[in-house]
């Protein structure tokens, strides 16, 4: 073995790479991204979920343990709102403008305390608190929980007498008993269709331009906008066949809830196969070769992966950071089709995550098909 | 010197030629016309100040080493690159002009087939793409796999031919939509002397039954089949004429030694 021929390769080696920008970015800034979206999305707890409260509490406001123990809900988890109406209060819970309800009974206080001086006769549901929340998704609904059982807790042991409060949780807006694999399967659905989309673009569309076929194409009578077209049909039916597949499995294996549309989610994730598709047409311009085209992956899946709200809401994302989150597609793909399994929502209610799938829909495809049309 | 001389001559009566072509252009038939024709990348001029015609039914050879520009020049004439500055005609329609695409076929460099596709899968498609309803493909394909022999491989995977096959296959798919002109950019690039001279066979028969072709090339002494040819050298054009023509001008006996003995009197630019 001699040294200076192992040395000769070495030095090859890194003045290969020392032309190849694309790797040198994916040596340094891909760990670097993934480093900083973990730690920062992990760390991150949930903070700012509207919860309405409804206090029909009669006692004097000086004396009211309500009130008290409105005051000492963790205002950073939750953002409080008040109503007087429960049904209205519902209403918003159900149209997704909060989270949920914290109802207190007429009597609470003077029931609290008369059950304290140790009459039995007090009926239990006058020392209840009834939380209505939306247990979709069960990392919003677990602190929310925790949070009002935390505020009776300290409430109750500020006054310096055993006193019995109840939290009632159990009855559910949206997603009784939904478990943590109901919330991540169709998160989980969007992110994969999302990935295997733009990926398998990426890599025909540069096989496309390599191997002159695309040359054939576009001296050909096909429009630019056919072929995009052409490929959208495409990956919109595979991402369909992909989505269903990838269901019946969760359903069979997990026995995950769906409790609405099937239908529906099938058509939001066939429009994010479509942006995808679009997406991967524009990265292919930037890759020559195969190999390069696998490069831009982890930018691709890192960012929806963590921060479109497959593992932990958007509402757990820094306030910083969610920009990012709503620049991604699978954000609304993935609260669109969660919505539609988890809280049986229609059309006439995902219509705002519609809108913006179909707006990332026709800006790549659009930029796609300019893209193709270039001539210099 | 005396060579010298006889090039100047040569390119005077050139210029006449030009002149009286311009007044003849109505009733003679160009399927290929440009003038000045220019493309710049950034600076780097690839073609410049390019003129030629190609005459209806001739084999037009344009030669010259790698980076001369000639794949640039077929490019522009495909749609593919947009000119910087001078214009192009095809089939007597300026380009660009999306009309003239279904009407000319393009061999590019590449093999341009879909490796993971059969024979007939490839000549489906692009059949498809040029409007040919299935009864005509279906005809056509069998026409065209006759021609370059390939019969038996219709389901064939392109993965799965040799290097040689696939080559011939592309040449199918180039003349599935039965066009009247070709813009075929070497399309002898690897492939062994045996195939190369069955596609100049192929050439010369397509080109007796009317077909007008434009073909690209630096290996020099297959042009001879060539009824024109064009030398270029760093993006222009430095002589045009019959093969046995540029061989008597030089005083030499190969295409190689013209092409060179031109190449010497433009000298460096």
């Amino acid at each position: 073995m001699k040294v200076s021929r192992a040395f000769a390769v070495t030095k090859r080696v890194l003045r290969d790479l020392k032309n190849d920008r694309r790797t040198l970015v994916l040596i340094f800034v891909a760990p670097l991204l993934v480093m900083t979206i973990f730690g920062v999305a992990f760390t991150g707890d949930v903070k700012d979920v509207r919860v309405i409260v409804v206090n029909n509490d009669i006692a004097a406001a000086s004396s009211s343990l309500s009130d008290k123990i409105i005051s000492n809900l963790d205002t950073n988890v939750l953002n409080v709102a008040y109503s007087n109406n429960e049904g209205d209060a519902v209403a918003q819970v159900q149209n997704g403008s909060a989270y949920a309800v914290i109802v207190f009974p007429s009597h609470f206080t003077q029931s609290v305390q008369a059950r304290a001086s140790g009459q039995t006769s007090v009926a239990q549901e006058n020392t209840t608190i009834s939380l209505l929340a939306d247990k979709s998704n069960v990392n919003v609904a677990n602190p929310i929980i925790a949070a009002v059982n935390k505020a009776v807790v300290q409430t109750t042991q500020s006054q310096g007498r055993q006193l019995t409060v109840l939290v009632d949780a159990s009855n559910a807006i949206y997603g009784a008993n939904a478990r943590f694999i109901d919330f991540f399967v169709p998160g989980i659905i969007s992110v994969a269709v999302w990935q295997l989309t733009t990926l398998l673009t990426l890599i025909s569309f540069v096989g496309e331009r390599s191997s002159g076929t695309l040359f054939r194409l576009l001296a050909s009578p096909l429009k630019e906008s056919e072929l995009v077209a052409g490929y959208a049909l495409a990956f919109g039916a595979i991402g369909t066949t992909q989505s269903a597949v990838l269901l019946a499995v969760g359903v069979l294996l997990f026995n995950i809830t769906i409790v609405g549309n099937v239908i529906l989610a099938f058509g939001v994730i066939a429009l994010l196969a479509i942006v995808s598709e679009g997406l991967g047409i524009l990265l292919s311009s930037l890759a020559r070769r195969e190999a390069q085209a696998i490069q831009f992956l982890p930018f691709v899946v890192l960012p929806a992966f963590l921060l479109s709200g497959v593992f932990w809401p958007i509402e757990a994302i820094p306030t910083w950071l969610r920009p990012v989150s709503y620049v991604l597609p699978t954000t609304y793909a993935v609260e669109a089709v969660r919505s539609v399994t988890l809280r049986g929502w229609g059309l006439d209610k995902i219509y705002p995550d519609v809108v913006a799938l179909l707006i990332f829909a026709s800006v790549f495809l659009v930029l796609a098909t300019l893209l193709l049309r270039r001539r210099d | 010197m005396r060579l010298r001389e006889a090039l100047r001559v040569r390119q005077a009566s050139a210029i006449i030629d030009e002149k009286g072509l311009v007044q003849a252009a109505v009733s003679m038939k160009d399927d290929v016309c440009i003038r000045d024709l220019e493309k710049d990348f950034g600076g780097f001029k690839a073609v410049n100040k390019l003129s030629l015609r190609v005459k209806h039914g001739e084999i037009y050879g344009l030669l010259g080493p790698n980076g001369a520009g000639k794949t640039t020049v077929i490019r522009m004439l495909c749609g593919l690159l947009r000119p910087s500055s001078g214009e192009a005609c095809v089939l007597n329609v300026k380009l660009p002009d999306p009309g003239v695409a279904s009407q000319v076929g393009y061999m590019p460099q590449e093999l341009a087939l879909y490796l993971g596709l059969t024979v007939h899968e490839n000549l489906a498609f692009y059949g498809e793409v040029f409007g040919l309803s299935k009864r005509q493909i279906d005809a056509r394909e069998q026409e065209l796999l006759r021609l370059v022999d390939l019969e038996a491989s219709r389901d064939t995977l392109i993965d799965q031919l040799s290097g040689g096959m696939q080559h011939r296959i592309s040449l199918a798919c180039t003349l599935l939509h039965e066009p009247q002109l070709l813009f075929l950019d070497e399309p002898t690039v690897g492939v062994d002397p045996d195939l190369r001279a069955s596609f100049w066979r192929y050439f010369e028969g397509l080109r007796d039954a009317g077909i007008t072709i434009l073909v690209t090339t630096h290996y020099m002494d297959e042009a001879r089949h060539c009824d024109r040819i064009g030398f270029m050298r760093e993006g222009r054009l430095i002589a045009e004429g019959a093969p046995r023509e540029l061989l008597e001008l030089t005083h030499t006996d190969s295409l190689e030694d013209a092409f060179l003995a031109y190449s010497r009197t433009e000298g460096p630019q």
